[in-house]
């Protein structure tokens, strides 16, 4: 059996770990926040900044995002107390992150809507102008795709992860991969035969 | 093949959950984008006022705290009576001239409207639409349509196309988006596809990426990218063929499926399908292999196994009796997609919705 990098014991522990986690214990987070424990609110943040990192780097530009990530949290914050479901706290979020993201984005100017990572890519070294290009091909499909994508491949997230934290299904978050890798291999490959 | 379906499975394990064998393409796209991960701490959040202050319970105030229960309860009420209710349909846009929804305009420039359950869309000759919702996926409505939403909901989306073009982008999970036709039931398996119904009903389905099931009176197609399949009222879905095969094999195809009277020219058309098959053409033949008659089913299966033999666990035998899990396991062996998809999805509708469907 091929030896596996720590990178993919990692993704698998997390994958595992996740599975066994009681969802009443992020219940009673969400309600500890509520009641002002920041502990509390400093653990739902660990558990949901990469969630939150990935929707909006999926919507916005890169130099932007760490900033919305804490607007997000700090909005949740003062929010908590209209969510009425607290098991629902993961899709909560990430519809504020989703809304945010679409509210800078309209505020950006046009052309920083449509230039601002290709003009940031003039000046890095080849590695992220690479990173930079895949990401705008990521970034190019349908919303669905790239959300999902973006939180596999760049936030490290396992497919029941994914699941868990955004409130899709399995199903979905499976068709969301396979479909989005499948549209993601075509648009990078050189060949347009192979694209399925 | 036993070995190629192990492979898949486990590419599909290591994008779903990292385990199985790893796929080079996704370890190198993490190496890549691993470097926008998130990595800050959680920053200071600023202090909470509780949202739920506790307090000792002073006879004297109980009362007023009833009265503000009931003025509240009644404000909640009556808030929730005037609040807009959320209906469950498909946005819809103009894409070019005058769309409707219903006798309702949908101007070009005047934002997105609504379709909901039971409206119709039309567009004339001059006229284009495009129908999103966010869970479901992307339909773009060509000139000379009519389409009505059927169902919404957690289960099956169904729409009914009547007549005219789609260009379905589905990302709903498979099985999940359903056109009704007036000679098929089309099933997204996929990706994208075209779909085409013309005054007569007759229809035809070209896919462009995934694949997609027809399906009506326990005639079932399945159309995989770079194929089409038509149907006919009545009739259902013809066999499913790829679009460069030749025009010979085509026209035959057309005319087993649909024009032929008499066993005599059904099996003159066999035969040149048969003759005129490539490799690629085994998606036909494996789909000719139930809808021949009992003695020209061993012609079928030869030219198959010539193009794509049989793999292990596959015998003639078995094919010469239809045997559904040999069947499938053939399929797979074509390359175009995993037919466990297909079976999960249609034993899910068997119990859900085969019965709302009237089919």
């Amino acid at each position: 059996m091929a030896s596996m990098s720590g990178d993919r014991v990692d993704l698998i522990a997390a994958s595992l770990r996740h599975q066994s986690e009681p969802a009443s214990e992020e219940a009673m987070l969400v309600e500890a926040a509520r009641e002002g424990d920041r502990a509390a609110f400093g653990r739902l943040y660990d558990r949901y900044a990469r969630m939150v990192h990935g929707i909006l780097l999926a919507r916005v530009p890169v130099r932007d995002v760490d900033d919305l990530v804490q607007d997000v949290f700090v909005m949740a914050l003062r929010r908590l107390s209209t969510l009425r479901d607290t098991r629902s706290f993961g899709a909560w979020l990430a519809a504020i992150a989703r809304n945010l993201a679409n509210d800078h984005y309209r505020r950006l100017a046009p052309e920083d809507q449509l230039t601002e990572e290709a003009s940031d890519t003039d000046n890095k070294a080849d590695g992220e102008n690479d990173a930079a290009a895949v990401l705008e091909v990521v970034r190019s499909l349908p919303d669905a795709y790239r959300e999902t994508l973006i939180l596999r491949l760049v936030e490290g997230m396992t497919g029941p992860e994914i699941a868990a934290r955004t409130g899709l299904t399995h199903g979905s978050v499976r068709v969301n991969l396979h479909r989005g890798m499948q549209l993601l291999r075509a648009k990078l490959s050189p060949n347009p035969e192979t694209e399925p | 093949m036993e070995m190629k379906n192990e492979a898949q499975a486990t590419i599909g394990d290591y994008l779903w959950n990292g385990s199985g064998e790893p796929d080079p393409e996704i370890q190198r796209l993490e190496g890549v984008l691993g470097q926008f991960r998130h990595d800050r701490p959680a920053p200071v959040f600023p202090e909470l006022v509780p949202s739920r202050r506790r307090m000792r319970w002073i006879p004297v105030f109980a009362a007023a705290a009833a009265a503000a229960v009931v003025v509240v309860t009644f404000l909640i009420a009556h808030e929730k009576k005037s609040a807009p209710v959320a209906v469950a349909g498909w946005s819809v846009s103009g894409v070019a001239g005058a769309p409707r929804v219903g006798n309702k305009t949908v101007g070009v420039n005047a934002g997105a409207g609504r379709l909901g359950v039971g409206q119709v869309l039309e567009t004339d000759q001059q006229s284009r639409a495009r129908l999103q919702a966010e869970q479901i996926g992307q339909i773009d409505v060509e000139p000379g349509t009519r389409l009505r939403l059927l169902s919404m909901g957690t289960g099956l989306k169904r729409i009914a196309l009547d007549r005219g073009t789609i260009d379905a982008f589905i990302w709903s999970p498979p099985g999940e988006f359903v056109v009704d036709t007036p000679s098929a039931m089309t099933v997204d398996l996929g990706c994208a596809y075209t779909l085409q119904v013309d005054d007569a009903g007759d229809g035809v389905v070209r896919t462009s990426l995934g694949w997609v099931g027809f399906k009506l009176n326990g005639h079932e197609s399945f159309i995989p990218a770079g194929a089409a399949c038509k149907t006919r009222p009545k009739t259902g879905p013809g066999t499913p063929y790829f679009e460069d095969a030749s025009p010979k094999f085509r026209n035959a195809l057309t005319r087993f499926d649909f024009e032929d009277n008499t066993p005599q020219q059904r099996a003159d058309d066999l035969a040149i399908v048969l003759a005129e098959a490539r490799t690629h053409d085994a998606l036909t033949l494996w789909h000719l292999l139930a809808r021949v008659e009992d003695g020209q089913r061993v012609i079928v299966y030869d030219r198959l196994a010539k193009l794509a033999p049989p793999p292990a666990g596959v015998t003639k035998a078995g094919i010469l009796r239809l045997d559904q899990p040999m069947l499938d396991l053939w399929w797979n062996q074509l390359g175009f997609d995993d037919i466990s998809i297909w079976r999960h999805w249609e034993h899910a509708w068997a119990g859900t919705s085969a019965a709302a469907l009237g089919k």
